[in-house]
């Protein structure tokens, strides 16, 4: 046993501080952060938030996140419509990173996040260590789909010409700047240790 | 809780310089590290400590710059636009305001929150308690300084709001001229200060010494 994960052994890292602690810990013993233990009811807590980010995630796709007027006539843009127009003018590069943070990695999280919930309340013990890492990799992404919310931000202080050429803010920035909180609010409320317990109830059957 | 006994066995003989991978749950021994040194998960390459030499002066130094630099990215035009023979220039703030008079304040209290206020407040926070470390006294409230600074950092965005910026200047590229301006250049020099900053915090390190500080 020369690598150890640290759930398998009950222990758990501080975020804030990195002192190794048991995992029951609600907070920490060196800094007083709470930990991901403190969080009662976790897993009712991230359904919570998932299923807000769920609900701002169709408004978000679905609704004009800007209108552009120009010379009198008004076009709406979704997000989606908008990776399509980056990529027929060539610019493809740009479309894979609107596409990635804008499409890919909201819907990837939550995706992620409700089926370590549901493997939890099933009591699966597959690949844990796996998920653990996994669930890692949301915490870490999520920030970065606020990229199109700044870009509609820039756009609409940037292009006030009156009927020549403005752009208009529209209501999936706000759904899609709610839904990347949400998201991000439910990785933090999210307890990893969780998946190593359902591993250890099996153990115990 | 009787599932967690075998935790509870190895928790006792959990050492100091154990430290726990971020990104794999690996549990590994991370001796105390000279500066220069660096530390990186053998699983899954993750820097897990990183002593970089001077860190305490240069995280305050590049801390005040950065928050200088936010200053200077208010004072002056942030960026300015032209096209069809007309012209406009705006300010950061402006950015944040016209969300405001297009009707959508909360998105706007979010912007403003993400790219200002809390980057502002993050190395206010950080510009404090390496005050406490470099006067070796322990200013008030220095421990939950530091914890709420760490805590922060994922919701300050400087960096994703410059790649914003990049990814609206290809958009806008096409059909209309677009002029950085002086607050641009300052807002590029904050971000980067700031992401200075926090390469040089290791959070062990800091903690450290916060904890060594003398009881006043």
């Amino acid at each position: 046993m020369s690598e150890q994960s640290a759930m398998a052994l009950g222990l758990q890292g501080c975020p804030i501080c990195t002192k190794v602690g048991p995992v029951e810990c609600t907070s920490c013993e060196i800094c007083g952060a709470r930990l991901h233990a403190g969080w009662s009811n976790s897993i009712q807590r991230t359904w919570a938030w998932l299923i807000t980010s769920v609900v701002l995630y169709l408004p978000a796709n679905f609704l004009p996140i800007m209108y552009t007027r120009f010379l009198g006539k008004e076009t709406e843009n979704t997000i989606l419509g908008g990776v399509v127009s980056l990529w027929t003018h060539g610019s493809y590069p740009i479309a894979i990173i609107i596409f990635v943070a804008s499409v890919f990695v909201p819907l990837g999280k939550i995706l992620v996040l409700g089926w370590l919930c549901l493997s939890i309340q099933l009591g699966s013990t597959f690949a844990v260590t796996q998920k653990t890492k996994l669930y890692r990799v949301t915490e870490f992404v999520g920030r970065w789909s606020m990229i199109d919310v700044f870009v509609v931000g820039i756009l609409v202080a940037l292009i006030q010409l009156g009927n020549v050429m403005s752009i208009l803010p529209g209501m999936a920035a706000l759904a899609f700047a709610a839904m990347v909180v949400t998201t991000m609010l439910a990785a933090i409320v999210f307890d990893p240790r969780l998946l190593w317990m359902s591993a250890e109830w099996d153990d115990l059957k | 809780m009787a599932t967690w006994g075998r935790g509870v066995l190895i928790m006792a003989s959990a050492k100091p310089s154990q430290m726990v991978c971020h990104e794999c749950d690996l549990l590994i021994g991370v001796p105390l590290l000279e500066p220069g040194e660096k530390a990186f998960c053998p699983r899954c390459n993750f820097l897990l400590a990183a002593n970089r030499r001077n860190a305490q002066d240069k995280i305050f130094a590049f801390a005040v710059a950065a928050l200088l630099f936010l200053a200077l990215a208010n004072a002056f035009p942030f960026l300015g636009f032209s096209a069809q023979g007309q012209e406009r220039t705006v300010t950061l703030l402006q950015c944040v305001a016209i969300l405001i008079t297009e009707n959508f304040p909360s998105l706007a209290a979010i912007v403003f929150a993400l790219i200002i206020a809390i980057p502002a407040i993050f190395l206010l926070g950080v510009i404090y308690f390496s005050s406490s470390l470099a006067l070796s006294r322990r200013l008030p409230a220095t421990e939950i300084t530091l914890r709420w600074m760490l805590w922060l950092l994922p919701w300050s965005m400087a960096e994703i709001f410059l790649i914003g910026i990049l990814v609206s200047f290809i958009k806008i590229v096409a059909m209309a001229d677009v002029a950085l301006g002086l607050s641009f250049w300052s807002y590029v020099f904050f971000s980067v200060c700031i992401t200075v900053v926090v390469m040089h915090l290791d959070k062990r390190e800091l903690w450290r010494g916060v904890r060594a500080l003398p009881n006043e």
